[in-house]
Protein backbone atom coordinates (compact mmCIF):
# COMPACT_ATOMS: atom_id res chain seq x y z
CA UNK A 1 0.00 0.00 0.00
CA UNK A 2 1.34 3.39 -0.96
CA UNK A 3 1.27 6.52 1.19
CA UNK A 4 2.09 10.17 0.64
CA UNK A 5 3.79 12.09 3.45
CA UNK A 6 3.63 15.86 3.33
CA UNK A 7 5.31 18.51 5.39
CA UNK A 8 4.28 22.13 5.29
CA UNK A 9 6.07 25.34 6.05
CA UNK A 10 6.81 28.91 5.01
CA UNK A 11 9.86 31.13 4.69
CA UNK A 12 9.51 32.49 8.19
CA UNK A 13 9.62 29.04 9.64
CA UNK A 14 12.65 28.06 7.58
CA UNK A 15 14.40 31.28 8.62
CA UNK A 16 13.87 30.43 12.25
CA UNK A 17 15.52 27.02 11.87
CA UNK A 18 18.06 27.80 9.19
CA UNK A 19 21.51 29.19 9.71
CA UNK A 20 24.15 27.14 11.43
CA UNK A 21 22.09 24.07 12.10
CA UNK A 22 20.94 23.75 8.49
CA UNK A 23 23.62 21.27 7.30
CA UNK A 24 22.90 19.19 10.37
CA UNK A 25 19.17 19.20 9.66
CA UNK A 26 19.77 18.22 6.04
CA UNK A 27 22.05 15.41 7.15
CA UNK A 28 19.36 14.10 9.50
CA UNK A 29 16.84 14.15 6.70
CA UNK A 30 19.24 12.40 4.33
CA UNK A 31 19.91 9.76 6.98
CA UNK A 32 16.15 9.20 7.22
CA UNK A 33 15.86 8.96 3.43
CA UNK A 34 18.73 6.46 3.20
CA UNK A 35 17.32 4.35 6.00
CA UNK A 36 13.95 3.89 4.35
CA UNK A 37 15.29 3.58 0.82
CA UNK A 38 17.27 0.63 2.10
CA UNK A 39 14.23 -1.03 3.60
CA UNK A 40 12.59 -0.63 0.19
CA UNK A 41 9.81 1.49 1.69
CA UNK A 42 10.75 4.98 0.49
CA UNK A 43 10.06 5.33 -3.21
CA UNK A 44 11.03 8.99 -3.48
CA UNK A 45 11.62 12.17 -1.50
CA UNK A 46 11.05 15.56 -3.09
CA UNK A 47 11.59 19.12 -1.84
CA UNK A 48 9.61 21.89 -3.49
CA UNK A 49 10.82 25.33 -4.58
CA UNK A 50 9.52 28.41 -2.81
CA UNK A 51 5.86 29.27 -3.26
CA UNK A 52 6.75 32.39 -5.29
CA UNK A 53 7.77 29.95 -8.03
CA UNK A 54 4.40 28.21 -8.11
CA UNK A 55 2.17 29.01 -11.07
CA UNK A 56 -1.45 28.40 -11.85
CA UNK A 57 -2.05 27.17 -15.36
CA UNK A 58 -5.40 27.27 -17.10
CA UNK A 59 -6.41 26.75 -20.67
CA UNK A 60 -8.41 29.66 -22.06
CA UNK A 61 -9.65 29.52 -25.64
CA UNK A 62 -7.27 26.64 -26.30
CA UNK A 63 -4.20 28.56 -25.15
CA UNK A 64 -2.39 28.30 -21.83
CA UNK A 65 -2.98 31.17 -19.41
CA UNK A 66 -0.44 31.40 -16.61
CA UNK A 67 -0.81 33.31 -13.38
CA UNK A 68 1.02 33.30 -10.07
CA UNK A 69 -0.37 30.83 -7.62
CA UNK A 70 -2.76 31.90 -4.89
CA UNK A 71 -0.59 29.96 -2.52
CA UNK A 72 1.17 33.12 -1.35
CA UNK A 73 -2.02 33.99 0.47
CA UNK A 74 -1.91 30.82 2.53
CA UNK A 75 0.16 30.77 5.68
CA UNK A 76 1.89 27.50 4.99
CA UNK A 77 2.40 25.56 1.82
CA UNK A 78 3.77 22.14 0.89
CA UNK A 79 7.51 22.08 1.46
CA UNK A 80 8.31 18.51 0.59
CA UNK A 81 6.67 15.20 -0.12
CA UNK A 82 7.64 11.58 0.28
CA UNK A 83 6.26 8.55 -1.45
CA UNK A 84 6.13 5.37 0.65
CA UNK A 85 5.22 1.80 -0.13
CA UNK A 86 4.80 -0.19 3.04
CA UNK A 87 2.91 -3.03 4.63
CA UNK A 88 0.23 -1.18 6.57
CA UNK A 89 -1.13 2.16 7.74
CA UNK A 90 0.48 1.46 11.11
CA UNK A 91 3.87 1.11 9.45
CA UNK A 92 3.37 4.37 7.49
CA UNK A 93 2.53 6.14 10.76
CA UNK A 94 5.64 4.67 12.37
CA UNK A 95 7.82 5.95 9.50
CA UNK A 96 6.21 9.40 9.65
CA UNK A 97 6.94 9.60 13.37
CA UNK A 98 10.57 8.86 12.54
CA UNK A 99 10.85 11.99 10.34
CA UNK A 100 13.57 14.20 11.87
CA UNK A 101 11.24 17.14 12.46
CA UNK A 102 8.23 15.17 13.59
CA UNK A 103 8.88 16.29 17.17
CA UNK A 104 8.34 19.91 16.06
CA UNK A 105 6.00 19.83 13.09
CA UNK A 106 3.31 17.32 12.18
CA UNK A 107 3.67 15.15 9.11
CA UNK A 108 0.58 14.51 7.04
CA UNK A 109 0.06 10.91 5.92
CA UNK A 110 -2.35 10.19 3.08
CA UNK A 111 -3.14 6.70 1.81
CA UNK A 112 -2.85 6.56 -1.98
CA UNK A 113 -6.02 5.12 -3.43
CA UNK A 114 -5.09 4.64 -7.02
CA UNK A 115 -2.09 4.61 -9.29
CA UNK A 116 -2.27 4.65 -13.05
CA UNK A 117 -0.55 1.44 -14.10
CA UNK A 118 2.24 1.44 -16.65
CA UNK A 119 1.02 0.79 -20.17
CA UNK B 1 17.61 -7.70 -14.45
CA UNK B 2 14.86 -8.43 -16.91
CA UNK B 3 14.68 -11.61 -18.89
CA UNK B 4 13.85 -11.29 -22.58
CA UNK B 5 10.70 -13.32 -22.09
CA UNK B 6 9.36 -12.65 -25.56
CA UNK B 7 12.18 -14.56 -27.24
CA UNK B 8 11.30 -17.70 -25.33
CA UNK B 9 8.17 -19.63 -26.11
CA UNK B 10 5.58 -20.06 -23.43
CA UNK B 11 6.40 -23.70 -22.71
CA UNK B 12 10.10 -22.97 -22.27
CA UNK B 13 9.35 -20.01 -20.00
CA UNK B 14 7.04 -22.20 -17.90
CA UNK B 15 9.73 -24.87 -17.72
CA UNK B 16 12.34 -22.36 -16.56
CA UNK B 17 10.08 -21.08 -13.80
CA UNK B 18 9.25 -24.66 -12.79
CA UNK B 19 12.94 -25.52 -12.59
CA UNK B 20 14.05 -22.31 -10.83
CA UNK B 21 13.38 -23.50 -7.25
CA UNK B 22 14.82 -26.96 -7.98
CA UNK B 23 18.05 -25.45 -9.28
CA UNK B 24 18.35 -22.98 -6.43
CA UNK B 25 17.45 -25.65 -3.89
CA UNK B 26 20.11 -28.01 -5.22
CA UNK B 27 22.73 -25.25 -5.20
CA UNK B 28 21.93 -24.16 -1.66
CA UNK B 29 22.10 -27.73 -0.40
CA UNK B 30 25.51 -28.25 -2.00
CA UNK B 31 27.17 -24.94 -1.36
CA UNK B 32 25.20 -23.04 1.24
CA UNK B 33 25.27 -19.26 0.71
CA UNK B 34 21.65 -18.69 -0.21
CA UNK B 35 22.28 -15.12 -1.38
CA UNK B 36 25.09 -16.05 -3.79
CA UNK B 37 23.21 -19.11 -5.07
CA UNK B 38 20.13 -17.01 -5.70
CA UNK B 39 22.08 -14.56 -7.88
CA UNK B 40 23.75 -17.43 -9.72
CA UNK B 41 20.38 -19.11 -10.39
CA UNK B 42 18.92 -15.90 -11.81
CA UNK B 43 21.95 -15.59 -14.08
CA UNK B 44 21.55 -19.17 -15.25
CA UNK B 45 17.87 -18.50 -16.05
CA UNK B 46 18.91 -15.44 -18.03
CA UNK B 47 21.53 -17.45 -19.91
CA UNK B 48 18.91 -20.08 -20.74
CA UNK B 49 16.48 -17.45 -22.00
CA UNK B 50 19.21 -16.10 -24.29
CA UNK B 51 20.73 -19.37 -25.49
CA UNK B 52 17.90 -21.86 -25.73
CA UNK B 53 15.96 -20.08 -28.49
CA UNK B 54 19.15 -20.01 -30.60
CA UNK B 55 20.83 -23.31 -29.66
CA UNK B 56 17.79 -25.37 -28.83
CA UNK B 57 16.71 -26.69 -25.46
CA UNK B 58 19.27 -28.98 -23.84
CA UNK B 59 18.37 -32.64 -23.28
CA UNK B 60 18.56 -32.20 -19.52
CA UNK B 61 17.40 -28.63 -18.85
CA UNK B 62 17.65 -28.98 -15.09
CA UNK B 63 21.21 -30.31 -15.24
CA UNK B 64 22.12 -27.58 -17.72
CA UNK B 65 20.84 -24.87 -15.37
CA UNK B 66 22.56 -26.37 -12.32
CA UNK B 67 25.83 -26.59 -14.24
CA UNK B 68 25.65 -23.02 -15.51
CA UNK B 69 24.59 -21.66 -12.11
CA UNK B 70 27.39 -23.61 -10.39
CA UNK B 71 29.93 -22.15 -12.81
CA UNK B 72 28.67 -18.65 -12.10
CA UNK B 73 28.91 -19.35 -8.42
CA UNK B 74 32.44 -20.63 -8.81
CA UNK B 75 33.46 -17.65 -10.96
CA UNK B 76 32.06 -15.33 -8.38
CA UNK B 77 33.73 -17.16 -5.54
CA UNK B 78 37.10 -17.01 -7.35
CA UNK B 79 36.61 -13.35 -8.02
CA UNK B 80 35.75 -12.70 -4.40
CA UNK B 81 38.68 -14.74 -3.23
CA UNK B 82 41.25 -13.02 -5.37
CA UNK B 83 39.83 -9.69 -4.29
CA UNK B 84 39.54 -10.28 -0.60
CA UNK B 85 41.12 -13.65 0.05
CA UNK B 86 37.94 -14.81 1.56
CA UNK B 87 38.20 -18.29 2.93
CA UNK B 88 34.61 -19.01 3.59
CA UNK B 89 33.49 -19.65 0.05
CA UNK B 90 32.46 -23.26 0.08
CA UNK B 91 32.24 -23.31 -3.67
CA UNK B 92 35.98 -22.91 -4.04
CA UNK B 93 36.57 -26.08 -2.10
CA UNK B 94 34.20 -27.99 -4.33
CA UNK B 95 35.92 -30.26 -6.84
CA UNK B 96 35.73 -28.76 -10.27
CA UNK B 97 34.56 -32.01 -11.81
CA UNK B 98 31.53 -32.07 -9.58
CA UNK B 99 30.50 -28.67 -10.81
CA UNK B 100 30.92 -29.39 -14.49
CA UNK B 101 29.57 -32.92 -14.53
CA UNK B 102 25.91 -33.63 -15.13
CA UNK B 103 23.75 -32.97 -12.14
CA UNK B 104 24.34 -35.82 -9.75
CA UNK B 105 20.79 -35.62 -8.52
CA UNK B 106 19.10 -35.29 -11.88
CA UNK B 107 16.97 -38.36 -11.35
CA UNK B 108 13.20 -38.14 -11.31
CA UNK B 109 11.49 -37.07 -8.12
CA UNK B 110 14.58 -35.54 -6.58
CA UNK B 111 14.67 -31.91 -5.67
CA UNK B 112 11.40 -32.17 -3.80
CA UNK B 113 12.89 -31.51 -0.37
CA UNK B 114 15.26 -28.87 -1.75
CA UNK B 115 12.40 -26.96 -3.30
CA UNK B 116 10.24 -27.28 -0.21
CA UNK B 117 13.10 -26.20 2.05
CA UNK B 118 13.58 -23.17 -0.16
CA UNK B 119 9.92 -22.18 0.04
CA UNK B 120 9.87 -22.69 3.80
CA UNK B 121 13.04 -20.59 4.14
CA UNK B 122 11.54 -17.74 2.10
CA UNK B 123 8.62 -17.66 4.54
CA UNK B 124 10.76 -17.56 7.66
CA UNK B 125 9.25 -15.44 10.47
CA UNK B 126 12.41 -13.25 10.60
CA UNK B 127 11.23 -11.74 7.28
CA UNK B 128 8.42 -9.20 7.00
CA UNK B 129 5.38 -10.18 4.96
CA UNK B 130 6.37 -8.01 1.94
CA UNK B 131 9.86 -9.55 2.03
CA UNK B 132 8.46 -13.09 2.22
CA UNK B 133 6.28 -12.37 -0.79
CA UNK B 134 9.04 -10.77 -2.86
CA UNK B 135 11.54 -13.48 -2.06
CA UNK B 136 9.09 -16.31 -2.68
CA UNK B 137 8.19 -14.87 -6.09
CA UNK B 138 11.84 -14.55 -7.07
CA UNK B 139 13.50 -17.60 -5.51
CA UNK B 140 10.62 -20.06 -5.82
CA UNK B 141 8.54 -18.48 -8.56
CA UNK B 142 11.53 -17.71 -10.76
CA UNK B 143 10.22 -14.22 -11.58
CA UNK B 144 12.69 -11.44 -12.26
CA UNK B 145 12.91 -8.45 -9.97
CA UNK B 146 11.51 -6.31 -12.79
CA UNK B 147 8.47 -8.55 -13.14
CA UNK B 148 7.78 -8.53 -9.40
CA UNK B 149 8.24 -4.74 -9.24
CA UNK B 150 5.82 -4.28 -12.14
CA UNK B 151 3.24 -6.52 -10.49
CA UNK B 152 3.37 -4.47 -7.28
CA UNK B 153 3.67 -1.12 -9.12
CA UNK B 154 6.88 -0.13 -7.37
CA UNK B 155 10.14 0.97 -9.01
CA UNK B 156 12.50 -1.89 -9.80
CA UNK B 157 15.14 -0.34 -7.53
CA UNK B 158 12.74 -0.47 -4.61
CA UNK B 159 11.94 -4.13 -5.20
CA UNK B 160 15.65 -4.90 -5.64
CA UNK B 161 16.31 -3.32 -2.23
CA UNK B 162 13.53 -5.33 -0.67
CA UNK B 163 14.87 -8.59 -2.10
CA UNK B 164 18.51 -7.93 -1.26
CA UNK B 165 17.53 -6.95 2.25
CA UNK B 166 15.55 -10.17 2.64
CA UNK B 167 18.53 -12.16 1.39
CA UNK B 168 20.81 -10.34 3.81
CA UNK B 169 18.41 -11.14 6.66
CA UNK B 170 18.53 -14.82 5.75
CA UNK B 171 22.32 -14.68 5.59
CA UNK B 172 22.79 -12.68 8.80
CA UNK B 173 20.34 -14.57 10.93
CA UNK B 174 21.70 -17.91 9.79
CA UNK B 175 18.29 -19.20 8.84
CA UNK B 176 18.85 -22.81 7.85
CA UNK B 177 17.42 -23.62 4.46
CA UNK B 178 16.35 -27.05 5.51
CA UNK B 179 12.88 -28.37 6.17
CA UNK B 180 11.88 -27.73 9.78
CA UNK B 181 10.66 -30.73 11.73
CA UNK B 182 7.92 -31.36 14.29
CA UNK B 183 5.70 -28.51 15.48
CA UNK B 184 7.86 -25.97 13.65
CA UNK B 185 6.95 -27.62 10.37
CA UNK B 186 3.26 -26.98 11.02
CA UNK B 187 3.91 -23.35 12.03
CA UNK B 188 6.04 -22.62 9.01
CA UNK B 189 3.61 -24.42 6.72
CA UNK B 190 0.97 -21.99 7.96
CA UNK B 191 3.28 -19.07 7.06
CA UNK B 192 3.87 -20.56 3.61
CA UNK B 193 0.15 -20.93 2.94
CA UNK B 194 -0.46 -17.39 4.20
CA UNK B 195 2.21 -16.00 1.85
CA UNK B 196 0.68 -17.76 -1.15
CA UNK B 197 -2.75 -16.50 -0.15
CA UNK B 198 -1.44 -12.91 0.17
CA UNK B 199 0.07 -13.17 -3.32
CA UNK B 200 -3.25 -14.45 -4.63
CA UNK B 201 -5.23 -11.66 -2.97
CA UNK B 202 -2.86 -8.97 -4.16
CA UNK B 203 -3.57 -10.11 -7.69
CA UNK B 204 -7.27 -10.57 -7.08
CA UNK B 205 -8.01 -7.25 -5.40
CA UNK B 206 -5.83 -4.95 -7.48
CA UNK B 207 -7.14 -6.18 -10.80
CA UNK B 208 -6.46 -2.97 -12.69
CA UNK B 209 -4.26 -3.24 -15.78
CA UNK B 210 -1.59 -5.83 -15.21
CA UNK B 211 1.17 -5.73 -17.77
CA UNK B 212 0.69 -8.47 -20.30
CA UNK B 213 4.28 -9.62 -19.94
CA UNK B 214 3.89 -9.78 -16.17
CA UNK B 215 2.31 -13.00 -15.02
CA UNK B 216 -0.68 -11.91 -12.97
CA UNK B 217 -0.09 -12.46 -9.30
CA UNK B 218 -3.21 -14.59 -8.79
CA UNK B 219 -2.13 -16.88 -11.59
CA UNK B 220 1.31 -17.13 -10.05
CA UNK B 221 -0.14 -17.97 -6.62
CA UNK B 222 -2.28 -20.70 -8.21
CA UNK B 223 0.73 -22.06 -10.08
CA UNK B 224 2.74 -22.20 -6.84
CA UNK B 225 -0.28 -23.72 -5.07
CA UNK B 226 -0.52 -26.49 -7.68
CA UNK B 227 3.20 -27.07 -7.36
CA UNK B 228 3.01 -27.26 -3.56
CA UNK B 229 0.04 -29.62 -3.79
CA UNK B 230 2.10 -31.93 -6.02
CA UNK B 231 4.92 -31.88 -3.45
CA UNK B 232 2.59 -32.40 -0.47
CA UNK B 233 -0.33 -34.36 -1.96
CA UNK B 234 -1.54 -35.64 1.42
CA UNK B 235 -1.75 -32.22 3.04
CA UNK B 236 -5.44 -31.34 3.23
CA UNK B 237 -4.86 -27.63 3.98
CA UNK B 238 -2.57 -27.26 0.96
CA UNK B 239 -5.37 -28.77 -1.11
CA UNK B 240 -7.81 -26.47 0.70
CA UNK B 241 -5.83 -23.35 -0.17
CA UNK B 242 -5.49 -24.38 -3.80
CA UNK B 243 -9.22 -25.12 -3.94
CA UNK B 244 -10.02 -21.74 -2.36
CA UNK B 245 -7.89 -19.90 -4.91
CA UNK B 246 -9.40 -21.81 -7.84
CA UNK B 247 -12.99 -21.38 -6.63
CA UNK B 248 -12.42 -17.65 -6.10
CA UNK B 249 -10.51 -17.09 -9.33
CA UNK B 250 -13.33 -18.83 -11.22
CA UNK B 251 -15.45 -15.67 -10.77
CA UNK B 252 -12.81 -13.28 -12.10
CA UNK B 253 -14.40 -12.60 -15.49
CA UNK B 254 -17.75 -11.74 -13.88
CA UNK B 255 -16.26 -9.66 -11.11
CA UNK B 256 -15.43 -6.48 -13.01
CA UNK B 257 -17.04 -4.59 -15.86
CA UNK B 258 -14.99 -3.56 -18.90
CA UNK B 259 -14.54 -0.10 -17.33
CA UNK B 260 -12.93 -1.70 -14.28
CA UNK B 261 -15.87 -1.14 -11.95
CA UNK B 262 -16.75 -3.80 -9.42
CA UNK B 263 -19.68 -6.21 -9.75
CA UNK B 264 -20.90 -7.50 -6.36
CA UNK B 265 -21.57 -11.22 -6.01
CA UNK B 266 -25.34 -10.84 -6.23
CA UNK B 267 -25.16 -8.98 -9.55
CA UNK B 268 -22.56 -11.18 -11.22
CA UNK B 269 -23.46 -13.00 -14.42
CA UNK B 270 -22.86 -16.51 -13.15
CA UNK B 271 -22.76 -17.93 -16.67
CA UNK B 272 -19.38 -16.24 -16.95
CA UNK B 273 -17.91 -18.17 -14.03
CA UNK B 274 -15.19 -20.59 -15.11
CA UNK B 275 -16.74 -24.04 -14.71
CA UNK B 276 -13.44 -25.85 -15.28
CA UNK B 277 -11.84 -24.03 -12.32
CA UNK B 278 -14.94 -24.68 -10.20
CA UNK B 279 -14.83 -28.38 -11.03
CA UNK B 280 -11.12 -28.60 -10.24
CA UNK B 281 -11.52 -26.73 -6.94
CA UNK B 282 -14.56 -28.77 -5.93
CA UNK B 283 -12.88 -32.10 -6.61
CA UNK B 284 -9.78 -31.05 -4.63
CA UNK B 285 -12.01 -30.09 -1.75
CA UNK B 286 -14.11 -33.25 -1.97
CA UNK B 287 -10.95 -35.31 -1.69
CA UNK B 288 -9.54 -33.24 1.18
CA UNK B 289 -12.54 -32.79 3.47
CA UNK B 290 -13.09 -36.47 4.44
CA UNK B 291 -9.64 -36.46 6.08
CA UNK B 292 -11.37 -34.73 8.98
CA UNK B 293 -10.66 -31.64 11.09
CA UNK B 294 -10.82 -29.23 8.15
CA UNK B 295 -8.54 -26.21 8.57
CA UNK B 296 -9.43 -22.59 7.77
CA UNK B 297 -8.51 -22.80 4.08
CA UNK B 298 -10.72 -25.86 3.54
CA UNK B 299 -13.59 -24.10 5.32
CA UNK B 300 -13.20 -20.97 3.22
CA UNK B 301 -12.97 -23.11 0.09
CA UNK B 302 -16.15 -24.91 1.16
CA UNK B 303 -17.93 -21.54 1.50
CA UNK B 304 -16.69 -20.49 -1.95
CA UNK B 305 -17.90 -23.84 -3.34
CA UNK B 306 -21.42 -23.33 -1.92
CA UNK B 307 -21.57 -19.93 -3.64
CA UNK B 308 -20.15 -21.32 -6.87
CA UNK B 309 -22.73 -24.10 -7.15
CA UNK B 310 -25.73 -21.80 -6.61
CA UNK B 311 -27.67 -20.36 -9.55
CA UNK B 312 -28.23 -17.06 -7.75
CA UNK B 313 -28.13 -15.35 -4.35
CA UNK B 314 -31.60 -16.50 -3.29
CA UNK B 315 -31.09 -20.17 -4.07
CA UNK B 316 -27.74 -20.18 -2.26
CA UNK B 317 -27.58 -22.56 0.68
CA UNK B 318 -27.19 -19.80 3.27
CA UNK B 319 -27.74 -22.04 6.32
CA UNK B 320 -24.77 -24.13 5.19
CA UNK B 321 -22.67 -21.00 4.65
CA UNK B 322 -23.63 -19.75 8.10
CA UNK B 323 -22.61 -23.08 9.64
CA UNK B 324 -19.26 -22.94 7.86
CA UNK B 325 -18.62 -19.37 9.03
CA UNK B 326 -19.44 -20.42 12.60
CA UNK B 327 -16.89 -23.22 12.36
CA UNK B 328 -14.34 -20.86 10.82
CA UNK B 329 -14.88 -18.28 13.53
CA UNK B 330 -14.26 -20.87 16.25
CA UNK B 331 -11.17 -22.17 14.51
CA UNK B 332 -9.57 -18.87 13.51
CA UNK B 333 -11.31 -15.93 15.21
CA UNK B 334 -11.00 -12.83 13.06
CA UNK B 335 -13.23 -9.74 12.85
CA UNK B 336 -13.47 -10.12 9.05
CA UNK B 337 -14.90 -13.61 9.52
CA UNK B 338 -17.44 -12.24 11.99
CA UNK B 339 -18.37 -9.62 9.40
CA UNK B 340 -19.00 -12.35 6.86
CA UNK B 341 -20.98 -14.33 9.41
CA UNK B 342 -23.15 -11.24 9.96
CA UNK B 343 -24.02 -11.28 6.25
CA UNK B 344 -24.95 -14.97 6.46
CA UNK B 345 -26.98 -14.39 9.63
CA UNK B 346 -28.78 -11.59 7.79
CA UNK B 347 -29.68 -14.01 4.98
CA UNK B 348 -30.82 -16.81 7.28
CA UNK B 349 -32.43 -14.96 10.20
CA UNK B 350 -33.16 -11.54 8.70
CA UNK B 351 -31.29 -8.21 8.58
CA UNK B 352 -32.06 -7.27 12.20
CA UNK B 353 -30.23 -10.38 13.42
CA UNK B 354 -27.29 -9.55 11.13
CA UNK B 355 -27.14 -6.02 12.56
CA UNK B 356 -27.12 -7.56 16.03
CA UNK B 357 -23.91 -9.43 15.15
CA UNK B 358 -22.34 -6.17 13.93
CA UNK B 359 -23.36 -4.29 17.08
CA UNK B 360 -21.30 -6.77 19.11
CA UNK B 361 -18.32 -6.09 16.85
CA UNK B 362 -18.36 -2.32 17.11
CA UNK B 363 -15.87 -1.92 19.97
CA UNK B 364 -13.20 -3.45 17.73
CA UNK B 365 -11.45 -0.28 16.57
CA UNK B 366 -9.39 -2.09 13.96
CA UNK B 367 -12.58 -3.12 12.24
CA UNK B 368 -14.83 -0.14 12.89
CA UNK B 369 -12.53 2.10 10.86
CA UNK B 370 -12.58 -0.40 7.99
CA UNK B 371 -14.75 0.23 4.94
CA UNK B 372 -16.09 -3.32 4.93
CA UNK B 373 -17.68 -2.83 8.32
CA UNK B 374 -19.68 0.16 7.04
CA UNK B 375 -20.42 -1.47 3.70
CA UNK B 376 -21.81 -4.58 5.40
CA UNK B 377 -23.87 -2.55 7.85
CA UNK B 378 -25.15 -0.33 5.03
CA UNK B 379 -26.32 -3.41 3.16
CA UNK B 380 -28.11 -4.84 6.20
CA UNK B 381 -29.64 -1.45 7.06
CA UNK B 382 -30.93 -1.14 3.51
CA UNK B 383 -32.52 -4.60 3.71
CA UNK B 384 -34.03 -3.66 7.06
CA UNK B 385 -35.62 -0.61 5.40
CA UNK B 386 -33.58 2.09 7.13
CA UNK B 387 -32.56 3.90 3.95
CA UNK B 388 -31.18 7.09 5.45
CA UNK B 389 -28.89 5.24 7.86
CA UNK B 390 -27.84 2.99 4.98
CA UNK B 391 -26.92 6.01 2.82
CA UNK B 392 -24.80 7.41 5.64
CA UNK B 393 -23.00 4.08 6.03
CA UNK B 394 -22.43 3.67 2.29
CA UNK B 395 -20.84 7.14 2.30
CA UNK B 396 -18.75 6.30 5.36
CA UNK B 397 -17.64 3.09 3.63
CA UNK B 398 -16.77 4.93 0.39
CA UNK B 399 -14.59 7.39 2.28
CA UNK B 400 -12.65 4.54 3.87
CA UNK B 401 -12.26 2.32 0.81
CA UNK B 402 -8.69 1.55 -0.15
CA UNK B 403 -9.16 0.86 -3.83
CA UNK B 404 -10.72 3.05 -6.47
CA UNK B 405 -13.20 0.49 -7.89
CA UNK B 406 -14.46 -0.23 -4.38
CA UNK B 407 -14.82 3.45 -3.56
CA UNK B 408 -16.71 4.10 -6.77
CA UNK B 409 -18.99 1.15 -6.18
CA UNK B 410 -19.82 2.27 -2.63
CA UNK B 411 -20.32 5.90 -3.64
CA UNK B 412 -22.68 4.72 -6.39
CA UNK B 413 -24.67 2.69 -3.85
CA UNK B 414 -25.03 5.78 -1.63
CA UNK B 415 -26.06 7.84 -4.64
CA UNK B 416 -28.61 5.26 -5.85
CA UNK B 417 -30.26 4.91 -2.46
CA UNK B 418 -30.24 8.66 -1.74
CA UNK B 419 -31.98 9.26 -5.09
CA UNK B 420 -34.71 6.74 -4.23
CA UNK B 421 -35.35 8.12 -0.78
CA UNK B 422 -35.14 11.72 -1.95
Amino acid sequence: MKYLMLIYGNQEKWNSILGESWPEEIAKQEAFNTKYRETGELLGAYGLADAVQAKLIRRQGGAPAITDGPYLETKEYIASFYLLDCESAERAEQIAADMPWADREPVEVWPILHESPEP
Amino acid sequence: MSRPVASLDRAAEDLLRELAPQVLGALVRRYGHFDLCEDATQEALLAAALQWPADGQPANPRGWLITVASRRLLDQARHEQSRRRREDQVAVATPHAELLGPAADAGPGTGRDDSLALLFGCCHPALSAPSQIALTLRAVGGLTTAQIAAAFLVPEATMAQRISRAKRTIKDSGIPLTLPAGPEFAQRRAAVLHTLYLIFNEGYVSSSGQQLTTPALSGEAIRLGRWLHRLLPDDAEVAGLLALMLLTDARRAARTRPDGSLVPLEEQDRRRWDQALIAEGTSLLTAALPRGDPGPYQLQAAIAAVHDEAADMDSTDWPQILGLYELLEQLAPNPMTTLNRAVAVGRVHGPAAGLGVLAALQPDRRLSSHHRFYATRAHLLEQAGDASAAVADYRAAARRATSLPERQYLAAQAHRLAAVTG
